[in-house]
């Protein structure tokens, strides 16, 4: 296969989703962007003008900057899994648009990387409008912009990956909750978001590092906080964003190409 | 792309196993071999399950064929799907209408997917629109139509590339006498143009009408490819056929290919003679 043909391929079905997105702005805004501004609000102000200033890796973090940079994390799980999941499943299985666009000149391959990158461009786009509210705030520096985007879209990737992995072994679109309640929620609230993940039991920190989440938080607080940099997240990452893409898309050729 | 050898459409030896849940192989389709013709109209004809949805994803290149080849202009569809699929149009069986674009951009859309630019995009779609009698609908939502105009749509999709060869999977399910008569003109047309169509369709008068040839498929086989002409000649000894419409009332009719399907398929009870 030639490569520009592919990328052509590629950028003809990110364009038709970037199509679709940009006629409906305002309701994709509204659902893309209420829910992070909500936590912000809530654990960021509400709760952090109780906790006040936490110490963590020895360092004093504000728990307004803690909980606005774990909220950066938050939004890629939610945003990449449930874009991947309940998106990909209604595209796949009710407008069957794969099916619909990979018997002309675009293949399925192409269509698979390019719903991919959609949901990822998606996920990263909404976890950089609350990294720049975090700077607005003053709670991250200017350039940290910068510096999270590729951590932002390297796991948006990864999550799009469980959310489309998802679609396609469901069924039916109810069975996407196991996945999102045995494996979402789970690192929704055990992955340091909320709280750094040392205060937990050993057993459970290591349990948490196993899954996803608690990388991207690392790295996110890393490149916004100063954090200390843990080495580990990210091989951790990385063997996570090989493993979903591919499970991604070896489960969606399995299901639709008999 | 190189000069096309061959028919534009070539199907070779083509066989398809699916690997069954419960263990072990289905063949659902073995051994079929055809070509369609510049300007031919090839019909399929079968019952249920006979294996033509099967056939028609090999031919789009969507399904791997276990054994065989389809070439499309020359081009194996495996291969080199996208220089294969340039010159292909396909109306799946199922609904794939991208209920997120109205109807005109639903074609213009499509279009893009062929490199298309968009003023031709836009002329054809109007055409086509026009010719199916949907310029009234264009700016509506798809899913806004009647059954029977998303097929006229969905029709109308595969032939916004002007293909070479146009796959059309039952099309005129569902539609209106009206709207039969319409595609069959336009059919008519593209094929005047030079496209080879491959219809399956389970309307006799259909296939008798608008097929230069037929294959008669059951259990993933070929029966049996003529003219419809030739298959009713071939197969059916009687000139006339006396059939008991309704209690008492008895018609008599020259053979058609109804007769020569149901023979062949041999699905049908209590017709001798034949």
């Amino acid at each position: 296969m030639r490569l520009p043909d592919s990328l052509w391929g590629i950028s003809r079905v990110w364009l038709r989703y970037y199509d679709v997105f940009t006629k409906s702005i305002v309701f994709y805004a509204v659902t893309t962007f209420v829910q992070p501004v909500l936590y912000l609000l809530a654990f960021g102000v509400g709760v952090g003008s109780l906790v006040g200033t936490l110490s963590v890796g020895g360092m004093p973090v504000t728990y307004r900057a803690f909980i606005f940079s774990g909220v950066i994390s938050q939004t890629v799980l939610f945003s990449g899994f449930f874009e991947g999941a309940f998106g990909g499943f209604v595209r796949m299985y009710y407008q069957r648009i794969f099916q619909a666009i990979a018997i002309t000149p675009i293949t399925l391959s192409e269509v698979l990387w390019g719903e991919l990158l959609w949901d990822t461009t998606k996920a990263t786009v909404a976890a950089e409008a609350v990294a720049l509210i975090g700077v607005l705030t003053g709670d991250f520096a200017p350039l940290s912009l910068l510096t999270v985007l590729p951590v932002c879209f390297l796991s948006s990737l990864l999550f799009s990956g469980m959310g489309l992995a998802s679609a396609a072994f469901a069924r039916d679109i109810d069975q996407i909750s196991y996945p999102q309640y045995l494996l979402v929620f789970p690192m929704f609230l055990f992955c340091g978001v909320f709280y750094p993940i040392e205060k937990m039991p050993a057993a459970l920190q290591v349990l948490a590092w196993l899954l996803p989440l608690t990388s991207v938080n690392s790295l996110v607080r890393t490149l916004t906080l100063g954090l200390p940099f843990q080495v580990w997240a990210v091989p951790i990452l990385l063997a996570w964003l090989a493993l979903l893409v591919t499970l991604s898309r070896r489960a969606m050729f399995r299901r639709l190409v008999k | 792309m190189t000069e096309a050898a061959g028919p534009p459409l070539r199907v070779t030896s083509l066989a398809k196993r699916y690997r069954l849940a419960a263990g072990g192989d289905f063949e659902a389709v073995s051994g079929v071999t055809f070509d369609v013709q510049v300007g031919e109209c090839f019909g399929l004809l079968g019952p249920n399950g006979a294996g033509k949805s099967t056939i028609i994803q090999c031919i789009c290149g969507f399904y791997p064929p276990s054994a065989g080849h389809v070439l499309i202009g020359g081009t194996d569809v495996r291969a080199h799907p996208k220089r294969a699929r340039q010159i292909l149009g396909v109306c799946n069986q199922e609904d794939t209408l991208d209920s997120d674009f109205k109807v005109r951009d639903q074609l213009i859309r499509h279009a893009t997917y062929f490199r298309i630019d968009l003023r031709t995009a836009k002329e054809r779609a109007d055409r086509l629109l026009e010719r199916f009698g949907l310029a009234d609908k264009a700016d509506q939502q798809i899913e806004s139509l009647s059954g029977g105009l998303r097929r006229r749509l969905q029709v109308a999709r595969a032939l916004i590339s002007e293909p070479r060869v146009a796959v059309l999977d039952e099309p005129t399910t569902g539609l209106d006498p009206d709207a039969r008569r319409v595609l069959w003109e336009v059919l008519s047309d593209a094929r005047r143009n030079g496209t080879a169509i491959l219809l399956s369709t389970h309307y006799m008068d259909e296939a008798e009408r608008l097929c230069d040839r037929i294959a008669i498929l059951h259990k993933g086989r070929i029966l049996d490819i003529e003219s419809p002409q030739a298959l009713i000649k071939t197969h059916i000894a009687r000139a006339e056929i006396e059939e008991e419409v309704r209690p008492g009332v008895i018609w008599k009719r020259p053979p058609n290919l109804e007769d020569v399907y149901l023979k062949l398929t041999g699905s049908r009870l209590g017709v001798e003679g034949l």
